[in-house]
């Protein structure tokens, strides 16, 4: 629930979910895609991060924030390969996005592990908050939610300009998930509160924050302190929903898994000061913390996550 | 004690709003932006404040956006309610 109607706080404008590609740079990639495949957009990338890695230092230090905290030992040589590595992960994970919505879902399998629980945790009939992020490719997680047999909702805010296309907007078919606009009354809330108490599934990330200090609290993530959104945290306290922490990544050239990494249930009663939340946000963050150990190049936050003010 | 006055005591109390009392909210300030200062995570706790306290629902964003105005707006939401 990133907007805040109330007292004046401090905005936050740290990230952008805005391409850094022109549009004619997408559509090149979506016409490659649609008869070339996706391996010839797969061979064109490296052209692109090629360009990125040599002519574009300011993506690249973009980058260097959370790289040089995953590998804090890393030698300026060592850091180009990672820039490298992480760039290419992400492109292809934008162009597999891409192929699931102009070739076919078959075009990606996605492997998904923790469905038993998951159909568990709907049958509590309390909601179920599907918590990601910014990892692997967070959107087919959501494309693969069928089985679960329940309408779900997404928090998310599209910025003006945005020309990056969501997959089911290449096939011209209705979005699978409605959409909760952040901006909306009171920051799409009561819009929340709804779905979880119709017994659906709401989904959230919970790794950015956008509009206020107000709602997030500091946890420890790679050694430092980064603030994270408690709203999730909170619905589920007024709600008895359970949150399930669903991430994903991909694991060969047209594979991804997809795995319910951990389940957080809070208390009733917890009140509206920040701290009452921290204990679960730093869960969250310890799921992380155990992804990009494991995945060190699907973790797709450009920004000081680490801002020197954080205490 | 009236449905004003009894949503102002929740307000005070169990929204943990600092330095007001009960008597110092005005009927028609707006509850959220520069009236009262409460957020979006405090609507989420008040609409269900309001179901504990009156045992009245307030199902959506076509009840909740015109009853989550102000005191007045929310007193007289509920006592319609109720009166159902």
């Amino acid at each position: 629930m990133p907007k805040v109607e109330g007292k004046k706080e401090k905005p936050q404008g740290r990230w952008s979910s805005r391409s850094v590609g022109r549009p004619w740079q997408h559509r090149f990639f979506y016409l490659l895609i649609r008869f070339g495949g996706r391996r010839a957009a797969y061979f064109f990338l490296y052209f692109v991060v090629g360009y990125y890695i040599l002519c574009r230092p300011d993506q690249r230090r973009k980058a260097h924030f959370y790289l040089r905290r995953r590998f804090p030992d890393v030698t300026p040589g060592e850091l180009l390969v990672h820039d490298f590595r992480m760039f290419l992960s992400l492109g292809r994970v934008l162009i597999d996005r891409a192929a699931v919505g102009i070739l076919g879902p078959q075009a990606v399998t996605f492997t998904i592990t923790g469905k038993e629980e998951l159909l568990a945790l709907v049958a509590e009939h309390k909601g179920l908050i599907l918590m990601t992020a910014h990892v692997g490719c967070w959107q087919g997680a959501m494309s693969a939610l069928a089985f679960l047999h329940l309408p779900v909702a997404l928090l998310m805010q599209r910025e003006e300009g945005d020309i990056d296309r969501h997959f089911f907007e290449h096939g011209g078919i209705a979005s699978p998930y409605r959409i909760i606009d952040p901006r909306g009354f009171l920051g799409g809330s009561l819009e929340m509160l709804e779905v979880l108490k119709r017994g659906e599934v709401l989904s959230m990330m919970g790794d950015r924050f956008q509009g206020s200090d107000r709602n997030v609290t500091t946890v420890k993530f790679l050694g430092g302190n980064i603030r994270l959104p408690f709203a999730a945290y909170k619905l589920a306290s007024v709600t008895g929903a359970p949150i399930g922490v669903l991430v994903s990544a991909k694991t060969g050239p047209d594979a991804y898994r997809i795995f319910l990494a951990g389940v957080i249930r809070v208390p009733p009663g917890l009140g509206r000061e920040k701290e009452a939340f921290s204990l679960y946000a730093a869960r969250f963050a310890q799921i992380l913390e155990d992804y990009v150990q494991e995945y060190p190049y699907q973790f797709f936050n450009f920004y000081d996550l680490w801002e020197a003010e954080i205490g | 004690m009236s449905t004003k006055e009894k949503i102002k005591k929740i307000l005070v109390e169990e929204l943990n709003l600092e330095d007001i009392t009960p008597e110092e909210i005005m009927d028609d300030a707006p509850l959220f932006g520069d009236g009262l200062g409460l957020d979006s995570l405090d609507a989420v706790e008040l609409v269900v404040l309001v179901q504990k306290h009156f045992g009245v629902e307030i199902k959506d964003m076509d009840e909740g956006r015109p009853a989550l105005q102000s005191v007045d707006s929310l007193a007289a939401f509920i006592e319609a309610k109720s009166r159902l």
